[in-house]
C-alpha cells in the first residue's frame, strides 16, 4: 500500500505515466527492440524526463535505429535542456538525411537563434516560411524576431513579413496587427502608428482600452491635446458599457489610469 | 527522475493499480468503417460516403458541411427550409474525396434540411428529416441554448456509447426543446490513443454520426489529438478533420489559427484555447489574443474550453503538471477579471466540479472556501454551496459583478481513471462515466439561468448546478441626446447643436473630434448645424473667454 502511494506520486502525469509503464513491460519482454526504446523515449520526453528520454533514444540508435526521426528527437531534447551545441549536431545529422524537411529546418533555425548565429538562423527560417503550407501567426512572429535579431534596424523587413502574414492568415489576425503596431512605434513611424491605433479603435466593439493606449502614446510623442481628446473618448466609451463591464477590475483600473494620465498631461501643460 | 530499477517494479504495480481504477477496454482499431446510411435512397449510389456529413463553424448566416467519399467526385449540398423541397444548392466542381462546402447567405435561427452528393446523385440524405442545420441566432439574442459537452470521449468502446446513449435519451425526452442540441463541445482527446484519422473514424464519426449530421461540433486540442496533430504547422488529422473560424467568421477576434479561436452563439461568447501545443505564457500570442477577445465581447455569458484542467485531483494533478499550472496561473487571473462564467476542461478521466470561485490560482491546499470579501475564494453568500436551486440555491452573478465562475473537469465521456478526487476547490468529485449538458434559459425575472448537468452513462443526473444572472442585457445609462452637457443641447430633429453661454461669457471656438480623435469641424457660432457630419461618436471641445470644456455626442 505504501509502495502504491509512492507509485502514484511518481506517476503524476496519469495516462502518460501508464503508457511509460506499459512500454517498460514491453521492453522487458523484448530488450533488443530499438523501436520500443524510441517509443518510450518519446513518452519520457512528453513527461519532461529528458535524461531518460535521451538515454532511450541513444539506446535505440545503439540497437540499430537509423531512422532520421531519432536525430530530430535528440535535437529536441537537447533544446529542451538548453544544450544548443549538441542540438545543432543532432539536427545536422537529420538534415544530412533529409535537407528539405520544413520541421527540421525550423528547429535548426531556432537552435541557431539560441546560439546567436542570426544570419544562418534567418537563412534556415526563410526556407521554412517560404515552404510551409499551414503557417500560423506564431511562425510569422518568430521569423520577425530573427530578422530583428540579425539587424535591429530592419523594421522594414519585419513589417513586410507581417504584411505578408496578414495577407496569408487574414487581414485582422490580432497578434500580427499588434506586432505591426509595436514595430511602427519602435521604428519611430508615429503617423503610421497612430493609424494603427485607429485601426484597432475602428475594428473592435469595445474601444475604451484602445483609446487609452492611443492617448498614452500621444502623450509619449508630446501631443498632449490629442491625448486629452483620446482620453475623453475612452471615458465616453466606458460610460457606454453595460454595468457589468464597468465594474470589472480591468475597467476600474483603466479609469484610474485615465485619471492619472489626464493629471500628468495637465501637469505638463502647467 | 525515476530510477530505472524502481521504475520497472513500479510499472508492474501500476498496471495492476490502473486496472483497478479504469474500466476502459481499449478497442482494436479496425479499418475505416463505412458510415451507416440510414434513410439512403433505394438505389444505392455509385460513390460511397465514408464519413459524415458533419457540420462545422456554424454562424447566423453560414455553415460548413464536410464529408468523405471513397472515390473522388464533385461536392454538392442541396438545402432548403422544407424537407421535401431542397431548392438551393452549393456546388464545387473540383473532384475530391475530402468534401468541404460552405453554405452562405442563410437566415439566422433557421432550420435548413440538406443532403449531400455530386452533380448526378444524392449520396446521403435523411427522408425523415434528421439531417439539418439550425443556424446560430444573431449574436446577443437571449434564448434557450443547449450544448452537449464531451471530454476525453474517444475510446470507441461501450463506455463511450453508453454515455452517448444516455444523452440521446435525455434530449429525446427533454420536457422543453425536445431533441434540440445547438452544439457539441469536445474537450479534446476525441480519439485514442493518438488521434489518427482511423481512430477518429472509430471513436468520433462512427459513434456520433447521427448527432454530427444535425449539430455543429466544436473542439479544443487534447494531448492525444496532439500526438498526431501538429499545432505548429496546423497539420495532421485533428486540423484536417475540423474547420474552425480563424478570421472571426463566427464572432469574436481573428486569431489567424485553428488552434485557438472564439465564436458567438446567441448571447454566449465561447473562447477555445490550445493548452497543449501553443505557448501558455503571459504576453504570448495566445494570451494577447485571449485578452483582446475577452475584452471585446459584449455577450452576457462567457464560456471557455481547453483540455488541461485548472483544478483536478483525478488521473492528473493540477498541483504538479506544468500545462495545468500555467493555464491556472497565467490565463485564469485575466479571464476571471474579465468576467468568464464557466470553464470546461478534460484530461482527467473523472467529473470534478468547483464551487463558485474567484482568485484561486495556487495549489489545492491554498484554497480558502470563505467569500472573497473575507479573503477567501468563493463568491457570494452561497458560493461555497452546491449551486443547486433546490438545495443551497443557485450561484448568483448580478449584472454589476464580474466575479464568480464554475470550473468543470469533465473527462469521463469515454473512460474513468480514478485518482484521489479530493481537490479542495471542488464541490463534487466523481469517478463516473458521463458527459455534461449546458442549458441557458430565462429565469422568468428578466435574467437567465445557466445550468450544467452531469449525465451518467446509466441515464441518471449525478450532479447539477445553476448560475443565475440578473438583468441580462441591461443597457448602460446613456444620456438623453438632447441633454449632452450643462451648456450644450443637441436637437436631432433639425441636426442642431446649441450652446448656452453665461451672461459674461464669449464663445471663442467650438471643435468637433470624431471617433478616432480627428478634428473634423470648427465653428464660432452658438448654433451649429451638424447635419453633414457622419453618424457616430464625437467629442465637442468648447472654448470661451472664461473656460474650456469637452462634451461627447452621438450623432444618429
Amino acid at each position: 500500500m505504501a509502495f502504491f502511494f509512492l507509485n502514484v506520486q511518481l506517476f503524476a502525469h496519469g495516462d502518460l505515466s501508464m503508457r511509460i509503464a506499459e512500454k517498460t513491460i514491453e521492453i522487458s519482454e523484448e530488450p533488443n527492440n530499438f523501436k520500443l526504446y524510441y517509443e518510450r523515449g518519446l513518452l519520457y520526453q512528453q513527461h519532461n524526463e529528458y535524461s531518460d528520454a535521451l538515454e532511450d533514444y541513444r539506446k535505440s540508435q545503439a540497437l540499430g535505429n537509423t531512422e532520421k526521426a531519432v536525430h530530430y528527437r535528440i535535437a529536441e531534447v537537447y533544446c529542451l535542456t538548453e544544450d544548443y551545441n549538441e542540438a545543432l549536431k543532432s539536427i545536422g545529422f537529420y538534415l544530412e538525411l533529409d535537407n528539405i524537411d520544413v520541421k527540421a529546418k525550423k528547429l535548426e533555425a531556432q537552435i541557431l537563434f539560441q546560439l546567436q548565429s542570426y544570419k544562418k538562423s534567418l537563412e534556415a527560417y526563410r526556407y521554412v516560411i517560404h515552404t510551409m503550407v499551414d503557417t500560423r501567426p506564431e511562425d510569422i512572429l518568430e521569423y520577425c524576431d530573427i530578422i530583428l535579431a540579425e539587424n535591429n534596424k530592419n523594421y522594414k523587413g519585419a513589417l513586410e513579413v507581417i504584411q505578408s502574414g496578414l495577407e496569408q492568415l487574414g487581414s485582422h489576425t490580432l497578434s500580427l496587427q499588434l506586432k505591426k503596431l509595436d514595430y511602427l512605434k519602435d521604428s519611430g513611424q508615429t503617423e503610421k502608428a497612430l493609424e494603427q491605433y485607429n485601426y484597432f479603435i475602428l475594428q473592435y466593439n469595445r474601444k475604451e482600452f484602445w483609446y487609452y493606449k492611443k492617448a498614452k502614446y500621444l502623450a509619449e510623442i508630446n501631443k498632449p491635446h490629442e491625448a486629452f481628446i483620446s482620453l475623453k473618448l475612452a471615458t465616453v466609451a466606458i460610460g457606454q458599457l453595460q454595468p457589468k463591464f464597468k465594474n470589472m477590475s480591468p475597467v476600474l483600473k483603466l479609469i484610474e489610469q485615465i485619471k492619472s494620465l489626464k493629471s500628468s498631461i495637465n501637469n505638463q501643460k502647467s | 527522475m525515476i530510477k530505472k530499477s524502481i521504475f520497472l517494479i513500479a510499472a508492474l504495480c501500476s498496471v495492476y493499480s490502473f486496472a483497478q481504477t479504469s474500466v476502459v477496454d481499449m478497442p482494436n482499431v479496425s479499418s475505416v468503417v463505412m458510415t451507416n446510411k440510414v434513410d439512403l435512397p433505394q438505389n444505392s449510389p455509385s460513390v460511397v460516403v465514408q464519413r459524415g456529413p458533419y457540420l462545422q463553424s456554424g454562424t447566423p448566416t453560414s455553415v460548413v458541411v464536410k464529408w468523405r467519399t471513397d472515390t473522388a467526385t464533385e461536392s454538392v449540398v442541396r438545402y432548403g427550409t422544407l424537407l421535401g423541397s431542397l431548392s438551393m444548392n452549393e456546388t464545387i466542381t473540383n473532384i475530391t474525396t475530402e468534401h468541404e462546402v460552405t453554405l452562405t447567405g442563410l437566415m439566422p435561427n433557421t432550420k435548413y434540411y440538406f443532403n449531400i452528393g455530386n452533380r448526378t446523385e444524392v449520396l446521403s440524405e435523411s427522408v425523415t428529416g434528421d439531417m439539418y442545420v439550425i443556424t446560430a441566432p444573431t449574436a446577443g439574442t437571449k434564448q434557450f441554448v443547449r450544448a452537449w459537452i464531451l471530454g476525453d470521449a474517444g475510446t470507441a468502446n461501450n463506455n463511450q456509447r453508453n454515455v452517448r446513449d444516455a444523452y440521446y435519451d435525455y434530449v429525446a425526452n427533454a420536457p422543453i426543446n425536445t431533441d434540440k442540441t445547438d452544439m457539441m463541445l469536445f474537450l479534446g482527446d476525441n480519439a485514442y490513443k493518438n488521434g489518427t484519422d482511423e481512430e477518429y473514424q472509430n471513436a468520433f464519426f462512427n459513434i456520433y454520426d447521427a448527432m454530427l449530421k444535425k449539430s455543429v461540433a466544436w473542439s479544443c486540442l487534447g494531448n492525444h489529438d496532439g500526438y498526431s496533430a501538429e499545432s505548429a504547422t496546423q497539420s495532421g488529422p485533428y486540423y484536417d478533420i475540423f474547420t474552425f473560424p480563424t478570421s472571426a467568421e463566427a464572432g469574436g477576434t481573428a486569431s489567424g489559427t485553428e488552434a485557438y479561436y472564439s465564436f458567438d452563439y446567441a448571447n454566449i461568447h465561447f473562447i477555445i484555447l490550445d493548452s497543449h501545443h501553443t505557448s501558455r505564457a503571459v504576453g504570448g500570442a495566445m494570451y494577447n489574443w485571449t485578452l483582446t477577445d475577452i475584452q471585446n465581447t459584449k455577450q452576457d455569458w462567457i464560456v471557455t474550453l481547453f483540455h488541461h484542467p485548472v483544478y483536478t485531483k483525478g488521473s492528473h494533478d493540477s498541483d504538479t503538471e506544468d500545462r495545468l499550472i500555467e493555464m491556472r496561473e497565467n490565463f485564469m487571473p485575466m479571464m476571471e477579471a474579465n468576467g468568464v462564467d464557466l470553464i470546461l476542461n478534460g484530461h482527467s478521466h473523472s467529473y470534478e466540479r468547483s464551487y463558485f470561485l474567484n482568485g484561486h490560482y495556487g495549489f489545492a491546499n491554498t484554497f480558502n472556501p470563505d467569500e472573497i470579501l473575507n479573503g477567501g475564494h468563493t463568491v457570494g453568500p452561497n458560493g461555497k454551496g452546491d449551486g443547486k436551486t433546490d438545495s443551497n440555491g443557485a450561484y448568483q452573478k448580478t449584472s454589476g459583478a464580474a466575479e464568480g465562475a464554475v470550473y468543470i473537469t469533465t473527462g469521463s465521456a469515454g473512460k474513468i481513471s480514478g485518482g484521489d478526487l479530493d481537490h479542495q476547490a471542488m464541490s463534487v468529485s466523481l469517478n463516473q462515466l458521463g458527459s455534461c449538458v449546458m442549458e441557458v434559459e430565462d429565469d422568468g425575472r428578466g435574467g437567465q439561468n445557466l445550468t450544467v448537468k452531469f449525465m451518467r452513462d446509466t441515464d441518471g443526473i449525478d450532479d447539477y448546478f445553476t448560475i443565475n444572472k440578473t438583468d441580462i442585457g441591461l443597457k448602460a445609462n446613456v444620456k438623453e441626446p438632447e441633454q449632452i452637457g450643462v451648456g450644450l443641447f443637441y436637437d436631432a430633429q433639425v441636426d442642431l447643436i446649441k450652446l448656452n453661454l453665461d451672461k459674461n461669457e464669449r464663445l471663442k471656438n467650438v471643435k468637433f473630434y470624431n471617433n478616432i480623435g480627428k478634428l473634423v469641424k470648427k465653428s464660432r457660432k452658438k448654433t451649429i448645424n451638424v447635419g453633414k457630419l457622419p453618424k457616430g461618436l464625437y467629442v465637442i471641445e468648447v472654448i470661451t473667454n472664461i473656460k474650456a470644456y469637452t462634451e461627447s455626442i452621438t450623432i444618429e
